[in-house]
C-alpha cells in the first residue's frame, strides 16, 4: 500500500509541473538526423546527411493548460458572459499558462569525420518561444473592479510572461567514447531578433477603509518589463523600416549569446539503453535597440485633502497637480535603455529503453565487425524499443516536466514508428505518433501529437507537430 | 523525391480529415460585456474649530480648485453610472454649511450639493447621490474639471466645543461603473 502510495505522489508531482515544449517523439529517433539536436549524443550510423533547406525541420506547438478555445466558443447557448467570468477570470490560476514555440531549419548538415567515431552537424535554425501565465489578479481587476473588493490585495506577481526570437547557430560533435558509450556536444551561438521579459514582478495593489477619507487604494509595485528588438518591429510595422533590418538582427546584428547542449548515450546491457541530454544551458545580452520600463515605489491615495489652516496658508496651491505629483514621486513609471542577461530555457530530457525482438542490420559503415555485440555506430539494431522518458524545461514559475512511455517499431530500414503517451498539465491523454521514411538516400519524418484530441480539436489544450525532409548517404556506394 | 512530397501532403491531409471539430461561434466575442465597478475616495477637508473661530461668523474658507479625474477621457468616455458618497462629521461648536460645486473648463457650475451641518453633538450626516440612470446627469461628473468649496459658519466666532478635538470633517468618495467592453 505504501509503494502505491508513493507511486502515487510521484506522478501526482510530475503530471503538476507538466508542460509542453516537449519534443519526446523526435528523442532518441536516430533514424532522423534532427534527432541530434535534441540529443547530440544519439548513436547514429549516417555517412553524412543534408537537410533539405527550411524544410528539414519545422516544428510548431502550442497549449493553453487552462482553457480551450472550445471552452469559450462552443455554441452551447451557454452567455458568453458567464463563460468567460466562470471559466476564465475565475476559472483559471495564475500558474495556468499559454504557451508556444516554433523552430525552422535553415542549414543542417553532418559528416562523419576521417576518424570515424566521430560525427560533425552544423547548421542554423530560428527559433520562437513564448510563454505568458495567466495574469489572474489584473484579469479581475479589469472585468469587476476594486469596488466590494476592500482589503482584497490584488497580486501583481501574477503579470509573468517571457518570449523570443532567435536565429542559433551551432556546431556539434557526437563521438563514440566506446561501445557502450557515446558522447555529444555542440556550441551555439545565439543571435538575437526580439526579446521581450517581465518575470520578477512584485508587489499589490489594493483598497482599504481610509486613515482620513472613507476610502484608501494602495499600491505596493515592483514590476518591470524588458525589451530588445521591439523599436526596430514598431518601425518595420510602420513602415520607417524594411524588414531587412529585423533579418539582420538575426545575423549577429543584434544580441548576442552563447549556449551548450551536452548528451550521451550508454548502453547499460545489450538491449537497455539510457540516455540523457540537456540544451540550451546558455544566455543571451541583450544590448542593442533595448527599451525597459520599470514602475516601483508604494504610494496611498486617499483623494484631495485639505487640511485647514494649512490651506488657507497656501491659497495657490493645485491640490490635484500636487496629488498626481506626489504619486508620481512616490511610484515613478520610468523607461531606461540598459543592456541586459536572460537565461535560456533550458532543457534537460533523459530516457531509459529496452531493446527487443528480432534485429535490422544497420546501413551504416559495414567496414566494421557489424553484430549486436560489436558496438559503435554499426551497431545491429532491434525492431522493437520500449521505454520511457523523462522532459523537464526551466521555466518562470520553475521547471516543468513532463513524463512519457513510448514504444517504436522499426520496418526494416525503410521504416520506423514510434508512438508515445505523455502526462502533461495540458492533457492526460496525449497519444502521439511519429514516422520515419526512409526511400533511398531520401528521409521524411511526420510527427503529431495529442492525437486523440484531434476528436474535437478546439477542445484540445495542446497540439504540435515536427516535420522535415533529409538526404542521408550511409557511405556504401 | 516527389512520392515523398505526395506521401507527405497525403499524412498531413489525413490528420485533417480525421480531425474534427465542434461546432464554434466566434459571433459570442460580440455579446462579451465588461463593466467593471471601481471606488475611490475624492475630497477631504477638515478644519479646527480655531480656523472658524478666527474668522467673523460667515464663509471662512473657499477654494477653487482643479479635478481632473472625472474630465479624463478614459473615465469620462466610458462611465455609465455611479455614487458619490458623503460623510460629514461636526464636533465644533457651531451650525455650519458646506457646499461643493462642480465646475467646468469654463467655470460654470454644473451642479452643487449643499450641507447644512448641526453643531456638536450633531452625529455624521451621510449623503449617497446617483449619477446616470434614475440619479443626476452623467454630463455633470463627465465635464467636471473644477470643484468649488465654501464653508460657512452660520453661528458666531467666539464658543468654544467642549468634544476634543473639535473638528468639522468632510469625507467623500465615488463608486462609478464604467464599459470597457
Amino acid at each position: 500500500m505504501r509503494k502505491y502510495s508513493l507511486i502515487f505522489i510521484l506522478i501526482a508531482f510530475v503530471c503538476h509541473f507538466v508542460t509542453g515544449q516537449n519534443k519526446q517523439l523526435l528523442y532518441d529517433f536516430s533514424e532522423i538526423p534532427q534527432s541530434l539536436l535534441i540529443n547530440p549524443g544519439t548513436e547514429t550510423d549516417f555517412q553524412w546527411y543534408s537537410g533539405v533547406p527550411l524544410l528539414s525541420g519545422v516544428s510548431l506547438q502550442a497549449g493553453s493548460s487552462g482553457i480551450s478555445v472550445n471552452d469559450l466558443f462552443a455554441n452551447d447557448g451557454i452567455d458568453f458572459n458567464d463563460k468567460v467570468r466562470d471559466r476564465l477570470i475565475n476559472g483559471m490560476s495564475p500558474k495556468d499558462d499559454l504557451s508556444g514555440t516554433y523552430q525552422i531549419e535553415l542549414i543542417n548538415i553532418g559528416y562523419r569525420g576521417s576518424e570515424t567515431d566521430n560525427f560533425y552537424s552544423f547548421g542554423i535554425y530560428n527559433e520562437g518561444d513564448a510563454i505568458g501565465y495567466w495574469f489572474k489578479d489584473y484579469a479581475k481587476l479589469g472585468f469587476e473592479g476594486n469596488a466590494d473588493n476592500l482589503n482584497n490585495r490584488f497580486n501583481l506577481s501574477h503579470l509573468k510572461t517571457r518570449g523570443e526570437i532567435l536565429n542559433v547557430f551551432h556546431f556539434g560533435v557526437t563521438k563514440e567514447i566506446d561501445n557502450k558509450l557515446t558522447f555529444g556536444v555542440r556550441g551555439k551561438l545565439y543571435s538575437g531578433i526580439l526579446d521581450f521579459t517581465s518575470t520578477k514582478n512584485k508587489g499589490y495593489f489594493v483598497t482599504t477603509e481610509g486613515q482620513n477619507n472613507l476610502l484608501a487604494n494602495t499600491i505596493s509595485a515592483d514590476l518591470e518589463l524588458k525589451s530588445s528588438g521591439i523599436i526596430t518591429l514598431d518601425h518595420v510595422i510602420d513602415g520607417d523600416s524594411s524588414a531587412g533590418d529585423m533579418i539582420k538582427r538575426g545575423f549577429f546584428g543584434g544580441d548576442l549569446g552563447l549556449g551548450v547542449d551536452l548528451g550521451f548515450t550508454y548502453h547499460l546491457n545489450e538491449q537497455t539503453v539510457i540516455t540523457g541530454s540537456l540544451l540550451d544551458l546558455g544566455f543571451l545580452y541583450h544590448s542593442t535597440d533595448v527599451l525597459s520600463y520599470t514602475l516601483k515605489g508604494n504610494a496611498t491615495v486617499e483623494g484631495v485633502e485639505i487640511i485647514l489652516p494649512d490651506a488657507i496658508n497656501d491659497p495657490n496651491a493645485d491640490f490635484w497637480q500636487d496629488l498626481v505629483d506626489e504619486v508620481e514621486g512616490l511610484l515613478p513609471f520610468e523607461e531606461n535603455r540598459k543592456s541586459y542577461i536572460t537565461f535560456r530555457p533550458t532543457k534537460l530530457y533523459g530516457s531509459l529503453r529496452y531493446n527487443f525482438g528480432e534485429t535490422v542490420q544497420s546501413k551504416g559503415r559495414l567496414d566494421c565487425d557489424c553484430n549486436l555485440s560489436g558496438g559503435k555506430s554499426n551497431r545491429a539494431k532491434y525492431a522493437n524499443g520500449l521505454g520511457g522518458q523523462l522532459y523537464v524545461i526551466n521555466r518562470p514559475r520553475g521547471p516543468q516536466a513532463a513524463l512519457s512511455a513510448f514504444y517504436q517499431r522499426r520496418f526494416g530500414n525503410i521504416m520506423a514508428v514510434k508512438t508515445t503517451y505523455t502526462i502533461d498539465k495540458y492533457s492526460y491523454s496525449n497519444v502521439g505518433l511519429g514516422l520515419s521514411l526512409q526511400a533511398g538516400p531520401i528521409n521524411m519524418y511526420f510527427m503529431a501529437d495529442n492525437l486523440l484530441a484531434y476528436r474535437n480539436i478546439a477542445a484540445s489544450n495542446y497540439a504540435s507537430f515536427q516535420l522535415g525532409i533529409n538526404i542521408i548517404s550511409w557511405g556504401k556506394n | 523525391m516527389k512520392k515523398l512530397g505526395v506521401c507527405l501532403s497525403l499524412i498531413t491531409l489525413l490528420l485533417c480529415v480525421v480531425s474534427c471539430m465542434e461546432d464554434q461561434d466566434f459571433d459570442q466575442y460580440k455579446d462579451l460585456s465588461v463593466v467593471p465597478v471601481y471606488e475611490s475616495s475624492i475630497l477631504y477637508l477638515e478644519s479646527t474649530e480655531d480656523v472658524i473661530n478666527n474668522v467673523p461668523p460667515g464663509p471662512f474658507y473657499s477654494q477653487d480648485f482643479s479635478f481632473n479625474a472625472f474630465s479624463e477621457a478614459v473615465f469620462s468616455d466610458r462611465v455609465l453610472d455611479g455614487v458619490i458618497t458623503y460623510e460629514v462629521e461636526n464636533t465644533t461648536s457651531k451650525p455650519l454649511s458646506l457646499t461643493l460645486e462642480f465646475l467646468n473648463d469654463a467655470d460654470e457650475v454644473l451642479d452643487a450639493e449643499p450641507f447644512t451641518i448641526d453643531p456638536a453633538p450633531s452625529g455624521t450626516l451621510q449623503r449617497d447621490v446617483a449619477y446616470g440612470n434614475t440619479g443626476k446627469s452623467l454630463d455633470i461628473i463627465r465635464n467636471t474639471s473644477k470643484i468649488r468649496v465654501v464653508a460657512v459658519n452660520e453661528g458666531n466666532s467666539t464658543s468654544t466645543s467642549n468634544v476634543s478635538p473639535p473638528l468639522v470633517i468632510f469625507k467623500s468618495s465615488g463608486k462609478f461603473s464604467l464599459r470597457v467592453k
